[in-house]
């Protein structure tokens, strides 16, 4: 299947003071290593887990993460 | 997995193998031999659980999030085939063919099997997220 979900959640924890993972893993209550995967695209979050994220950083939940329905699906995100 | 692997694994081997002698059930030396191994898992699975409260006392502490959720239920629901595939042929096949501990073993052997299963896909899942 075709598209796959990138998101912006590096560039937008350096543009708040350069937030490390684990707070921002600590704020939307997962681990660190939940938010590494994440921003690796190697895997999706929830539906609330990806509004808490965009909430934290003050965005709509588009400028966090973003569908390209072109793109070739992902092999791992789960 | 480990713990599961080093104890059952000898088990298996020595129960494939043939060397405790075919008596009627209940077979105190199987049983005893089952007891041993199952205690020795229970101490390595302990140990080890140990060894991590104090190398890494954060990540035991902390609370399944929504990505280790959803790895254990995949892990549960591939290692649920295995299982429902063995118990197929322990309680439907095997009643026909063999008896007495033949099947004891045969379903604890599926037990472990899917056990395994469940703990390699766990395994698996993180390593393929971790970046």
């Amino acid at each position: 299947m075709k598209g796959s979900l990138s998101n912006r959640i590096r560039i937008l924890r350096f543009l708040h003071g350069e937030m490390s993972q684990a707070e921002l893993g600590q704020r939307i209550g997962v681990t660190r290593q939940t938010i590494a995967a994440i921003e690796a695209g190697k895997y999706s979050p929830s539906l609330e887990a990806a509004f808490r994220i965009a909430h934290v950083f003050n965005v709509p939940l588009e400028e966090v993460f973003q569908w390209d329905a072109d793109a070739p699906g992902p092999a791992s995100a789960k | 997995m480990t713990a599961t692997t080093v104890t059952f694994g000898p088990y298996f081997a020595v129960v494939a193998s043939g060397v405790l002698p075919r008596e009627a059930l209940p077979n105190v030396r199987q049983l005893g031999l089952f007891a041993v191994v199952a205690v020795a898992q229970g101490i390595i699975q302990g140990i080890g659980y140990l060894y991590f409260s104090r190398v890494s006392p954060q990540e035991v502490r902390t609370p399944p999030d929504e990505r280790d959720r959803a790895i254990m239920r995949r892990s549960i629901s591939v290692a649920y085939y295995v299982l429902i595939a063995g118990m197929i042929e322990v309680g439907v096949i095997m009643p026909f063919t063999s008896s007495g501990w033949t099947i004891i073993n045969a379903a604890l052997f599926t037990i472990v099997a899917a056990e395994i299963v469940r703990c390699g896909v766990i395994v698996v899942s993180y390593r393929r997220q971790a970046s």
